[in-house]
């Protein structure tokens, strides 16, 4: 009897956490295999040929990554900076509540918001036009479903730096981190040496992990792209649904191609980060 | 000496959080804001009255979302707590986690694309407990990875304490365990909420456009070009998560890192 | 451990293999006489798939036909989003996993999809001369007897006849472009207001110029010929390549769909749009959306006419329920509703001679157009609809040869 309940939780974990995966993962692999799929006529390796010749998922690939590299970037950079800043203030009442109210905001009301507020007919390009600025909707800039990804990477570090800031925030109190920066500072350390070699130091290791989960996380984003992105090259997320589900019904395997590459290299990435290889692997 | 920059730059913060919030209020209070009209030629509840009593109601996605969210909050929180404790005291548990990991990393759209031949399959296709066992499934690792700092060594000691001097299973989950967990149960319950509250691409294929959720809703009236639509179902469905962290703010961080 | 994840996955397996033979039923309905039908179809709940991306269209839906079928039928008709590849998708989804009774009953659908249903048996009937209101339509007519250079054979409904139409600001653009040779010197002229949407309405309106290049209105007709297609389509091409730097944002992107084709028009940025239902400009002016210097004009080589359709899929499990649907959509009721110029403005399927005098002389007097085109001015420029994989090839093409150049 004691040994039963491990057992069930166990099989529980296969089912929930392991088996869907499992077989979405193989599906997806016959698919693009063509061995699966009504109009698919058996095994192939016609559909991988023509993802790899085509070259579109990895321009789409290389596109996200630097989209979530560069939104990673502002957005932890200026987490960091605000929680060095504004540390004190912000541990106060009324303050710690407005911190933590973007979280209440999804992903799609980050698109649909930005959108209302760069496109050229909105709110900004009303502002610009009522004070002179520009006679008409085309003079606005190009911010969002721009070539540059403004509009999509704006929408991320607004989702992403308040989240890091609270974080940061949590690592400063739970490390004490005001402790160990007096500490130093009465050991002779002045305050840039403080920053630089104790407070940031200790933020990014502790962050580490997540930073990378939200590089991923970025990286798979759905809503946001879709609403301000471009329609070439797209996220990949984007890419990988509409090629699945296109007009095309001899053509939707190339997107399962897609949708395993992704999934191989996300899956690549967790066990480098949390695989235990060496004893020090795993900070 | 330089500090006297700071409050300003503090109330542009502020004013920058609550923008967003102002904003969709007011773009939902708003028809006819033709470019490049700074003012709209209606400001005034006409949009929540029509679209609260429509057919195509918000008040039902309302209350599906509710549902649906509440009950992958609950499955998840309870079902995460005792089965990581498995996981974790688990002499692979190193490996369990990395495998816990994969699907929550996965974005979830792509996921539920790969997944929704054995949806179809087990008749989970298009309605409503369909899209809350999908939301379990990319939820439950959220809910694994979270409780796992949770089993350390000093929460066995207590539970083998328990069972030394007498308790039972039970009392050691009901005495010891759940009151020691409890804010963790609470914040696991509610980033689960919000996991589901917020959740588009999955709900989208798994529901395929029958069961509609906030979230579904907002992307038709972007579809529509419906901007004050759009707007009023982006107030449904920020104010509630706002609600919820005012009573819960103070247990969201906790045990994150 | 082992032995509890075997017995699930048998269990499973079971799960998948079950489905029931309910075909004969199904056989049974077509030879039905139709009070017999209606009488299967009260009371049960119908799910309707249809494309929402237009206010219109789901006001008409959401507060005229859902709440009329309720009350004169006892029909709960639920309808949920999705076009084309949407509902291509579920069927063959459902298709892989052998499910008999499906999510969605009745779909709305256009030549391309019709196509690719056919394709993959996705379809059930033929159904529509079981319908009583089907006797008002004029099945002789080959614009609705014949969707995209394929025989209908009352396998779908037709729900409502429209042509394309182009649309244009007249304050803004004085004489627009009436074929490719004009568009060249427009787009010149007024950088950045032109453009392609990456949609259903784009291709349309590519088929056209497709058409213009073939030489002539007929150019395309007849039977998909690969041939043609790729010489036609590289001229095409070569065309919006050379020209594309004048388009909008110097045709670096173009909008995903025509919805957001139309706020360009709406906020100034375009001056010129196109689309189905004679350019749907009426309700755009009447919203205030559209200025009202916005006017529709014909394409010199023609521009395509269709009826679009409603079809019942194959594995519906509610099959006279959707009839009853489909037969109340096509009433003299529904579909004088459906044409107001003030409402939905969708041109009746119906033949208004063949009606009973009294619904003749309600459709005379319904609301007019006051800014749009009508399809009786068009008539003259209208073009079939060519086969469709000119449209999938386009889809791919256009993508691949324009938007990722």
């Amino acid at each position: 009897m004691k040994n039963r309940i491990p057992h069930i939780g166990l099989v529980l974990f296969v089912l929930i956490g392991i088996l869907p995966f499992a077989l979405a993962f193989i599906y997806a692999l016959l698919y693009s295999f063509g061995v699966v799929g009504v109009v698919n006529t058996g095994f192939t390796f016609k559909f991988w040929l023509a993802v790899l010749q085509s070259g579109e998922f990895f321009k789409s690939l290389i596109y996200s990554a630097l989209i979530a590299f560069v939104s990673m970037a502002a957005s932890v950079g200026g987490a960091l900076w605000i929680t060095i800043q504004f540390r004190q203030n912000l541990e106060k009442k009324f303050l710690s509540f407005i911190a933590y109210l973007p979280l209440a905001i999804p992903g799609v009301v980050t698109g649909f918001f930005i959108f209302q507020l760069l496109s050229k007919s909105g709110f900004f390009a009303r502002i610009s036009y009522a004070f002179g600025w520009i006679r008409e909707a085309t003079d606005f800039p190009d911010l969002v479903n721009d070539t540059f990804a403004l509009g999509i990477n704006l929408a991320f570090i607004t989702m992403v730096l308040p989240f890091f800031v609270l974080l940061f925030l949590n690592v400063f109190k739970n490390e004490r981190l005001d402790e160990l920066s007096i500490l130093a500072q009465s050991l002779g350390a002045n305050p840039r040496q403080v920053v630089q070699r104790i407070q940031l130091p200790i933020l990014l290791k502790k962050a580490r992990i997540l930073i990378v989960l939200y590089f991923i996380f970025l990286l798979g984003s759905y809503e946001v792209p879709l609403i301000l992105g471009q329609e070439s090259p797209q996220m990949l997320s984007v890419l990988i649904i509409r090629e699945i589900k296109q007009y095309d019904l001899d053509k939707i395997s190339e997107g399962y191609v897609a949708a395993v590459l992704y999934t191989i290299i996300v899956s690549a990435t967790v066990l480098f980060l949390f695989l235990p290889k060496r004893k020090n692997a795993l900070i | 000496m330089k500090r006297y920059w700071k409050p300003f730059f503090l109330s542009f913060l502020v004013l920058l959080v609550l923008f967003p919030f102002t904003y969709m209020v007011l773009l939902s209070l708003m028809s006819g804001w033709q470019f490049p009209d700074f003012l709209p030629s209606y400001f005034g509840f006409k949009n929540w009255a029509t679209i609260m009593t429509s057919e195509g109601g918000l008040l039902q996605s309302f209350v599906i979302s509710v549902i649906i969210s509440l009950s992958v909050a609950i499955v998840t929180t309870i079902s995460g707590f005792f089965i990581s404790r498995v996981v974790y005291y688990h002499p692979k548990s190193k490996v369990l986690n990395v495998l816990a990991y994969f699907p929550y990393i996965l974005a979830p759209v792509v996921f539920a694309a790969c997944l929704s031949f054995f949806f179809i399959k087990l008749g989970l296709f298009g309605n409503v407990t369909g899209v809350v066992v999908a939301q379990f499934l990319i939820a439950f690792p959220y809910a694994l990875i979270f409780f796992s700092s949770f089993w350390n060594q000093k929460m066995k000691s207590y539970a083998d304490l328990t069972a030394t001097l007498g308790g039972s299973r039970l009392q050691t989950y009901t005495k010891v365990l759940l009151p020691m967990a409890k804010s963790m149960l609470l914040v696991c319950f509610f980033q689960t909420f919000l996991i589901s509250w917020f959740e588009y691409g999955l709900t989208s294929i798994i529901g395929i456009g029958k069961v509609q959720t906030l979230t579904i809703k907002v992307f038709l009236f972007i579809k529509e070009a419906n901007y004050y639509y759009g707007a009023l179902s982006c107030c449904l469905l920020i104010f509630p998560p706002v609600v919820l962290l005012y009573f819960n703010k103070r247990y969201v961080f906790k045990k994150m890192v | 451990m082992y032995k509890s994840l075997a017995i699930f996955l048998i269990g499973f397996l079971l799960i998948a293999c079950n489905g029931d033979a309910k075909k004969a039923d199904d056989e049974q309905l077509r030879k039905e006489p139709w009070e017999q039908i209606s009488i299967k179809a009260t009371g049960t709940t119908v799910n309707f798939m249809m494309w929402q991306g237009s206010p219109v269209i789901n006001n008409y839906m959401n507060n005229y036909v859902v709440p009329t079928v309720k009350k004169k039928y006892n029909i709960d008709l639920r309808i949920s989003g999705g076009q084309g590849p949407e509902i291509v998708q579920l069927v063959m989804g459902e298709k892989q996993a052998n499910v008999r009774n499906g999510q969605v009953d009745m779909v709305w659908i256009n030549g391309e999809t019709f196509f690719q249903l056919r394709k993959i048996d996705g379809l059930w009937g033929p159904f529509v001369k079981q319908l009583p209101n089907a006797k008002f339509i004029d099945f002789n007519d080959t614009f609705i007897n014949t969707d995209f250079q394929q025989p209908v054979n009352y396998m779908e409904c037709p729900w409502s006849i429209n042509q394309f139409a182009m649309v244009y600001n007249s304050v803004k653009v004085p004489a627009p472009p009436k074929n490719l040779r004009e568009l060249e010197a427009y787009v010149r002229e007024y950088p950045g207001t032109f453009t392609i949407s990456n949609d259903f309405t784009g291709m349309t309106m590519l088929k056209s110029f497709l058409a213009e290049l073939a030489e002539g209105p007929k150019g395309l007709d007849g039977p998909f010929d690969e041939k043609k297609y790729k010489t036609l389509s590289k001229a095409l091409w070569d065309f919006i390549n050379s020209n594309k730097m004048y388009f909008w944002k110097e045709g670096e992107t173009f909008p995903k769909e025509q919805s957001k084709m139309n706020q360009l028009f709406a906020t100034g940025e375009l001056h010129i749009v196109y689309g189905f239902n004679e350019g749907g400009i009426e309700d755009k002016v009447l919203s205030g959306l559209y200025p009202k210097s916005t006017k529709g004009y014909p394409w010199e080589n023609g521009t395509i006419k269709n009826a679009n359709y409603l079809g019942i899929l194959d594995n519906a499990s509610q099959k006279a329920g959707a009839m009853q649907v489909i037969d109340f959509l096509i009433s003299p009721e529904a579909q004088l509703e459906k044409s107001r110029a003030d409402g939905m403005d969708a041109n009746t399927v119906l033949k208004v001679s063949k009606l009973p005098v009294e619904w003749q002389k309600k459709f005379k007097s319904a609301p007019k157009r006051n800014y749009g085109i009508t399809m009786e001015e068009l008539e003259p420029y209208a073009m079939e609809e060519p086969a469709p994989e000119y449209m999938i090839r386009l889809y791919e093409d256009f993508r691949t040869k324009v938007i990722e150049k």
